[in-house]
């Protein structure tokens, strides 16, 4: 690696050390305590595949650069250079990490990986090893936002297109259309992703309820989240949030995306409206009595996996287990839930990047969980979830439906006009 | 005081060569290392909080759900009762707590080791806990050091980790001879609390007097290893993950708020 490289990935690193970050960086105390809390090593038990494995690649170049340990006597920490070995390094503990946040909640410090992991893949930016699917579509993105107009009427073309989809599922509100868009002063802006299977359930629900409600012109997801490029990740969740404000509405609802809605509603910082989950929003009609759903949709058992960036890092845990209340009395919980479950295998963006071999072997505890609840139908409400376990159901021919919660609510809908 | 507290007297006696230069070497060891030693460490730790005061904020809320009514108190009890390894690894927690809550018994048993401090009565020639705290820190840290040596605690350890505990466990054990070993001699005490009050004495009224006057016997020797240990350890605690004393609660503060 040549010396220029080095001190320019030297300053990018430089850029990531807050408050946090130096703390996570000086405090590990080796104990141990993460390695099994993460799903890629309980499928395949190296060192490599710990969280404090992954952390150390980033950890020893901080020693290595930042601390005196480093220039004295850096066998102490085995400390490694800035250099091609340790990029590849950095490479393989950052897309082996699906940025679960499983390890934080075990760690007696909280030392948060994913965090970490950013550091690991800015020095692939900076570095040009970045994966290039997700600075591919990070680009996209973000070239979206600056030219949606251009590209404006075919998609209102589309999405009246989907209006007989809609209405099958639910009337739309005298003198509405069944997809809004562009609706000044509008309750809620829905943000969907770029299939129709995200928006036509949600657009029935949202009529059901007789929402004022308006339709975004981008998609929910946040490819530079995963890309871990921060100015790319913020670029992309302002084209919502400008969408938003130039709206005027007063709420805006995210599609089943675990880590759009965290993107969207914890790192953007503050706004004159509400960010929440589509999950949130459904609970909350069904509590206002302004949605009414049919229990019995669903035929036999019916399990929920919590995404961890809606779950764990986004704290809705209970509202699809109040959603679900009302869908079936057969329910069963996988086991662990909640704060504790376990991540799918499908985070990170590693669904984008394909990986399907790796994703199959480290959804081994995930297929586990689902073979021990027994239940006939699996629920989730994050697009990359649902993806990865429609893929593990049939690679390890469990047997299972596969559903998102936004569609079975949508399909239980009843009692319109009451 | 009772006489008996406090060791016999020995002749000073006048070295050359070698022994000379141990003279010194101990002397210097007892008493300007000493300070030298605490300078570095407060100066270290207090650059290291400032570095990090000095940071920016992350610019977002890293903590985890279901959020807690009380995210300081939550923290605390993250800190001090680590119910996540209480619930992951029972023993590990076990011997964590035990080294712990050890340590803070230390602290004061040192501190009780100060002209004018009498948490023990002044009468007598223990140590809080006559010994047992010395006990209680060095079969955890026996502990600590061997569950390095096997799984993946041995493949994510580095040398720092081995010798960070292997110096504890030097430190405690010359602290257990001290403290406890040194009452089995045929003639009962070789150094008592009183004789290492008129150490600490010698120190806190930075006179520099030789403490070879006030501690006697050959288990001096033992004495100078266990504070040159602990002068290494402490100059040593803000450049190693030790910080975790001080960092451990603002840690748990992230993840809880």
């Amino acid at each position: 690696m040549e010396a220029a490289t080095q001190e320019a990935l030297k300053k990018l690193f430089e850029s990531k050390l807050n408050k946090a970050m130096r703390l996570y960086l000086d405090t590990c105390a080796h104990c141990g305590l993460c390695v099994e809390a993460c799903h890629v090593y309980q499928a395949m038990p190296e060192t490599k595949y710990t969280p404090v494995g992954r952390a150390e690649v980033v950890r020893k170049l901080f020693k290595r650069y930042f601390k005196m340990q480093g220039k004295i006597a850096p066998w102490l920490g085995e400390v490694i250079e800035l250099d091609d070995k340790s990029v590849n390094m950095a490479y393989e503990a950052a897309f082996s990490c699906t940025g679960c946040r499983r390890c934080v909640t075990v760690c007696p410090f909280g030392i948060d990986t994913q965090q970490v992991m950013n550091i690991a893949k800015l020095l692939l930016i900076g570095a040009e090893k970045q994966p290039q699917i997700l600075a591919m579509l990070s680009d996209m993105s973000i070239a979206k936002g600056e030219t949606w107009k251009e590209t404006a009427n075919d998609y209102i073309a589309a999405l009246n297109n989907l209006a007989p989809e809609v209405e099958a599922l639910a009337p739309t509100p005298p003198g509405r259309p069944a997809i809004p868009i562009d609706v000044e002063n509008a309750n809620v802006l829905y943000v969907g992703l770029s299939g129709k299977h995200s928006i036509v359930p949600a657009a029935a629900i949202l009529n059901a309820a007789s929402e004022n409600w308006t339709i975004s012109h981008f998609e929910a997801v946040n490819f530079a989240a995963w890309l871990g490029d921060g100015e790319k990740q913020r670029l992309i969740a302002k084209r919502i949030i400008m969408e938003a404000e130039r709206l005027k509405v007063k709420e805006v609802a995210v599609v089943e995306c675990g880590t759009a809605t965290r993107v969207l509603k914890f790192m953007t910082g503050s706004h004159p409206f509400r960010i929440v989950s589509i999950v949130e929003l459904i609970a909350r009609y069904i509590e206002q009595g302004r949605i009414k759903v049919k229990p019995g949709t669903i035929s036999g058992t019916l399990t929920y996996h919590d995404p961890c960036q809606l779950g764990r890092n986004g704290g809705v845990m209970e509202e699809p287990r109040y959603i679900i209340g009302k869908l079936t009395d057969k329910f069963v919980e996988l086991t662990p839930n909640k704060e504790a479950n376990w991540c799918c295998g499908g985070g990170g963006g590693l669904i984008s990047l394909g990986e399907h071999e790796f994703r199959m072997k480290t959804g081994k505890v995930k297929v586990d969980q689902m073979r021990a609840s027994k239940a006939d139908t699996i629920c989730t409400a994050c697009e990359n979830c649902h993806t990865q376990l429609t893929e593990l159901n049939e690679h390890y021919g469990l047997g299972m439906k596969v559903e998102s919660l936004t569609n079975l609510v949508a399909h239980a809908l009843t009692g319109f006009g009451a | 005081m009772d006489p008996q507290a406090v060791s016999a007297a020995s002749q000073a006696v006048v070295h050359t060569g070698f022994a000379l230069f141990l003279d010194k070497l101990y002397y210097f060891i007892m008493v300007p290392l000493v300070y030298i030693s605490v300078i570095v460490m407060i100066v270290g730790i207090v650059a290291k909080i400032v570095s990090i005061v000095r940071a920016p904020i992350p610019a977002f809320s890293l903590k985890t759900y279901p959020a807690k009514k009380r995210p300081f108190l939550a923290a605390l009890g993250d800190t001090f009762g680590m119910p996540m390894i209480r619930k992951e690894k029972p023993l590990f927690w076990f011997f964590l707590m035990m080294f712990h809550i050890g340590i803070f018994f230390l602290f004061f048993g040192h501190l009780d080791l100060f002209p004018g401090v009498n948490l023990m009565p002044p009468e007598s020639r223990h140590m809080i806990g006559a010994g047992a705290v010395g006990l209680s820190v060095t079969i955890p840290t026996f502990y600590f050091l061997f569950r390095r040596f096997k799984g993946q605690e041995r493949h994510i350890s580095v040398p720092s980790d081995y010798l960070l505990l292997l110096l504890l466990l030097f430190i405690f054990l010359l602290g257990d001879m001290i403290s406890w070993g040194n009452s089995w001699t045929a003639n009962g005490f070789v150094m008592t609390k009183a004789d290492f009050k008129n150490y600490f004495g010698i120190l806190k009224s930075f006179s520099f007097v030789d403490p070879r006057t006030v501690l006697h016997g050959s288990h001096y020797h033992f004495v100078v290893l266990h504070v040159f240990l602990a002068e290494l350890f402490m100059m040593i605690l803000p450049f190693t993950k030790i910080v975790h004393t001080f960092f451990s609660l603002p840690l748990n503060l992230l993840r809880r708020r």
